[in-house]
């Protein structure tokens, strides 16, 4: 069994090797257009490479940097904001997410309490999601065990009190930053300085405000080329284009009617 | 001349002075000091009366002019639902009566009267004026007929009017004349009407600034009160001469009243430096979308009748009614010009950076015991206010004998835009030589109130350094001695070079695997605590001396049986009596030896079955063997003994 596993785990290392060996070289070669300021063609490689891999954080985080060089402020925080749901710890990312944010005036309005606010956002959604489920098939698991098998010594029920303490804890804690962070699915970014705020989803529809690029909007439902977007703060609300604002995660905000 | 007013004054005053000559008892007990404030005030309103009645005198005894009446309109049209004035003249001395004639549509209302004396000439002339606002709600032209007056015995009347009321839609009323217009916010002209920036050196005593300093600045937008704001930008420089640094995120907001007008004034805190000398225009700019009020919009058809009747509520409900004007539009402060000013060449230090403030060393640490060749942590922490961003990590001395690597630094800013504050510094560095040495920190800056370079150092401390001398390349050295000064980092960290890992935007929780693996967890616990309630029935006592309890018996029962087949009475009688015994005995939670006919007797009733039975088995036992054709019966009398004990005790 376990020799089967190893030449399976050699088989897969040995496919992807290739494909790892031309991300890095293209990474390179938008890194080397990147340093020599050509940050409209490195912005494109970051793209593409995003496009064939998929989502990388130092390649969001490096395409980040060419728009905000390029001061194109709302695609270098969406950017750096998807980079975050990878890596929500980096300090490189957070340093430059705020130089956009102080750059495009699109601060973050604090609605909770500033420390419990950094300990919710210490991990990712996607890592507060892998606690729960972890802590909860833990407790299954132990469950399971000590049902069906009995503890085989009672000097160990102690542990595993402490073990089913410490996941039940894990679990409430993750269930609580989940909900806590729940907005989160449905939040935009507004991409262009220009981007209005409509009353209708009409091109020609009058325009109620421009909430301006790099700022976070909360994405409602979708008709047609437009996103119902109300701005975080304010009374701003309306139809934004497709094409002024993006989710930060994919498929955020509610499906079209 | 003598107003009536006037003389009203006069009489009252009297009256007050009658009432202060006879005090009742409450004022006799006042204090001399009221007592004495109240005889001036006698004194006073005795000598205008004294004055009021030489008038009256006077007219009296003067000839009066001959009586008049005259009525005029202030003006000859007024909007549907407003009014105009009509000013109703009559001059005599005694007036009789005031007939007020009545026009259909046509709403004549008094608003008072005023008299006045004069004399010219020898001649008293008293005329009243009685003022009326005449207006309708049905538009027209309406006649207003002559207004009958009697006056010294004569019945007088006036000319007739005329009085166009138009429809109020159509036309704006003029202001009435006599009456102050409507407050109205001054027409701007000056492209300031949506507000604008100000500019603020915060530097004491000083309208200039020097290379590389970074003064502080108080940025004001000043937005008109009633406006709505939604900023589109932050706050940037018009050219390129200055830089903004740590423009305060959260600006303080204030009411102001300036050229006349009230604004609501935003100020932010920051930073301004120049790397250039000269005279250079401080234009700032912000963006915004600002919303005020259209003055120059058609105001609302002032209120008539009701609670609200007055010019206080007309103003009020009329702004509330106002519409808005939203634009977007660039707030921008005046083009003033700044003076950045060179640092001087001469006495510039070796180890200056381009520090511009004024710092000072506020604590340090230094091991005590240092090798050749091995790094030591050194740690300074500086204080004071400044360009914190060119303020390098402290110097070695003497710098020859160390070789210094760079290290971190935190800076702790002292207020909201990080102007003053502390900074840390932590760095390596290695000693070049053995022996004693005495060693300091040092670090140079240029002070702006000075307008001269310092140098701080800090009190040297003696330091033990074991092992022999590096040896190294000269040239490293004087270059690293040689290096200018480090031009300002670009604040953007780098790009990564390593490429990380796919991962998935989407996280755990919005997919359905999610679900699942709650479902499986959940799924889990329930089969767990289905495994437990198992094991914990199956290892039940009760439940296990149950089941022995019916082995036993079906056992018993068995030999029984086998017994009979084979007509050994004496083992039916055994095995049967064993098999109600285990029975009665897990009922009654005795041995099953200890049953017997005795126990049984004292228990159960003598006819009963299991009685009847224990009793056949006894004399079977003790001797009288019953016959073995017998069996069968006995067979029915065991049934009958095991079908007496309830199934629940079975």
């Amino acid at each position: 069994m376990k020799r089967s596993l190893r030449i399976a785990g050699c088989f897969f290392l040995l496919a992807n090797a290739p494909l790892q060996a031309a991300g890095v070289s293209a990474l390179e070669q938008a890194n080397q257009r990147f340093a020599a300021g050509n940050y409209a063609a490195a912005a494109a490689d970051y793209d593409q490479i995003l496009t064939i891999d998929g989502p990388r954080a130092s390649v969001l985080y490096n395409l980040g940097n060419s728009y905000q060089r390029l001061e194109q402020y709302g695609p270098a925080i969406l950017a750096y904001e998807r980079a975050r749901l990878l890596t929500p710890r980096d300090p490189d990312l957070l340093a430059n997410l705020t130089l956009a944010r102080k750059a495009a005036t699109a601060f973050e309005d604090p609605r909770r309490n500033p420390r419990l606010e950094a300990m919710l956002n210490h991990y990712s959604r996607d890592e507060w999601s892998w606690l729960v489920a972890g802590a909860a098939l833990f407790l299954g698991g132990l469950a399971v065990l000590s049902g069906a098998l009995g503890l085989p010594r009672r000097s160990w029920c102690p542990a595993v009190i402490i073990a089913a303490s410490l996941a039940g804890l894990a679990l409430v804690c993750g269930a609580g930053a989940l909900y806590l962070r729940r907005d989160e699915a449905a939040r935009g970014i507004v991409l262009n300085a220009k981007a209005g705020v409509r009353l209708s989803p009409f091109d020609q529809a009058e325009v109620l405000g421009t909430p301006g690029a790099g700022h976070s909007v909360r994405l409602g439902a979708a008709n047609g080329p437009f996103h119902y977007v109300e701005v975080p703060g304010t009374s701003l609300c309306g139809w934004m284009a497709d094409s002024e604002v993006a989710a930060i995660t994919p498929g955020g905000g509610k499906p079209g009617g | 001349m003598v107003s009536q007013s006037q003389r009203s004054n006069a009489l009252r005053c009297l009256a007050h002075g009658v009432a202060a000559a006879s005090p009742p008892q409450a004022v006799m007990a006042a204090s001399r000091r009221q007592w004495s404030h109240v005889q001036r005030r006698a004194r006073a309103a005795c000598l205008q009366l004294v004055t009021a009645l030489i008038f009256l005198a006077a007219g009296l005894a003067t000839p009066t002019a001959a009586a008049t009446v005259d009525a005029t309109l202030d003006r000859d049209s007024v909007p549907a639902g407003n009014a105009a004035l009509l000013a109703l003249t009559i001059t005599g001395s005694k007036v009789s009566q005031i007939e007020l004639p009545e026009v259909e549509n046509l709403i004549i209302q008094g608003r008072g009267q005023s008299r006045q004396i004069q004399m010219n000439n020898g001649q008293t002339a008293v005329s009243l004026t009685c003022t009326y606002a005449v207006g309708s709600n049905t538009p027209g032209t309406y006649q207003i007929p002559p207004i009958n007056v009697g006056v010294d015995g004569q019945n007088l009347a006036t000319k007739p009017l005329t009085l166009k009321v138009l429809d109020a839609a159509a036309v704006q009323p003029p202001p009435p004349s006599g009456t102050p217009p409507a407050a109205e916010e001054p027409a701007d002209t000056s492209g300031k009407r949506f507000g604008f920036l100000t500019v603020e050196l915060l530097v004491k005593d000083r309208n200039y600034l020097y290379v590389g300093e970074i003064a502080p600045v108080g940025i004001r937008a000043w937005l008109p009160q009633d406006s709505r704001v939604q900023l589109r930008s932050g706050i940037q420089p018009e050219g390129k001469a200055f830089t903004l640094h740590n423009v305060s995120e959260r600006p303080q907001q204030s009411t102001e009243i300036k050229d006349g007008k009230r604004y609501t004034v935003v100020t932010w805190y920051g930073g301004i430096s120049a790397t250039k000398a000269g005279k250079y225009p401080a234009s700032l700019s912000l963006d915004a979308t600002v919303a005020v009020r259209d003055t120059a919009a058609p105001t609302p058809r002032p209120r008539s009748g009701g609670p609200f009747d007055d010019p206080f509520f007309d103003s009020i409900i009329g702004r509330m009614n106002t519409p808005m004007i939203e634009k977007e539009v660039t707030l921008k402060s005046d083009d003033e010009e700044l003076e950045v000013r060179p640092l001087p060449g001469a006495g510039r230090p070796d180890g200056f950076t381009g520090a511009v403030g004024d710092f000072h060393l506020d604590s340090w640490e230094m091991p005590s015991t240092w090798k050749t060749g091995e790094p030591q942590q050194i740690s300074a922490s500086l204080g004071g206010s400044g360009n914190f961003t060119l303020l390098n990590a402290p110097g070695l001395t003497p710098p020859d004998a160390w070789k210094i690597y760079p290290g971190k630094s935190d800076l702790t800013p002292g207020d909201a835009a990080a102007f003053s504050g502390t900074k840390t510094f932590r760095f390596s560095a290695v000693a070049r030589h053995g022996g004693q040495q005495d060693a300091a920190l040092s670090f140079s800056f240029f002070d702006p109130a000075t307008a001269a370079y310092k140098t701080l150092t800090s009190p040297p401390k003696t330091i033990t350094v074991s092992g022999s001398d590096l040896v190294e390349d000269q040239s490293n050295i004087t270059s690293a001695a040689a290096k200018q000064p480090a031009p300002p980092q670009d604040p953007l960290v780098g790009q990564h070079a390593a490429l990380s890992p796919v991962g998935a935007l989407l996280p755990l929780c919005a997919r359905p695997a999610f679900i699942r693996m709650l479902g499986l967890a959940g799924l889990l616990c329930v089969l767990g605590s289905a495994f437990a309630g198992l094991r914990r029935r199956r290892s039940n006592p009760a439940r296990l001396a149950h089941a022995a309890m019916e082995m036993a018996t079906r056992e018993a029962l068995q030999v029984a049986a086998h017994c009979a087949d084979s007509l050994d009475v004496a083992g039916f009688f055994d095995a049967a009596r064993r098999a109600i015994q285990v029975q009665l005995g897990a009922r009654w939670n005795q041995p099953a030896p200890a049953i017997t006919l005795a126990e049984i007797s004292a228990r159960i009733a003598v006819d009963s079955p299991i009685a009847k039975f224990f009793h056949a088995a006894d004399l079977s036992a003790y001797g009288l063997h019953a016959a073995a054709d017998l069996l069968p019966e006995w067979r029915v009398l065991l049934a009958e003994a095991l079908a007496s004990l309830t199934p629940t005790t079975r």
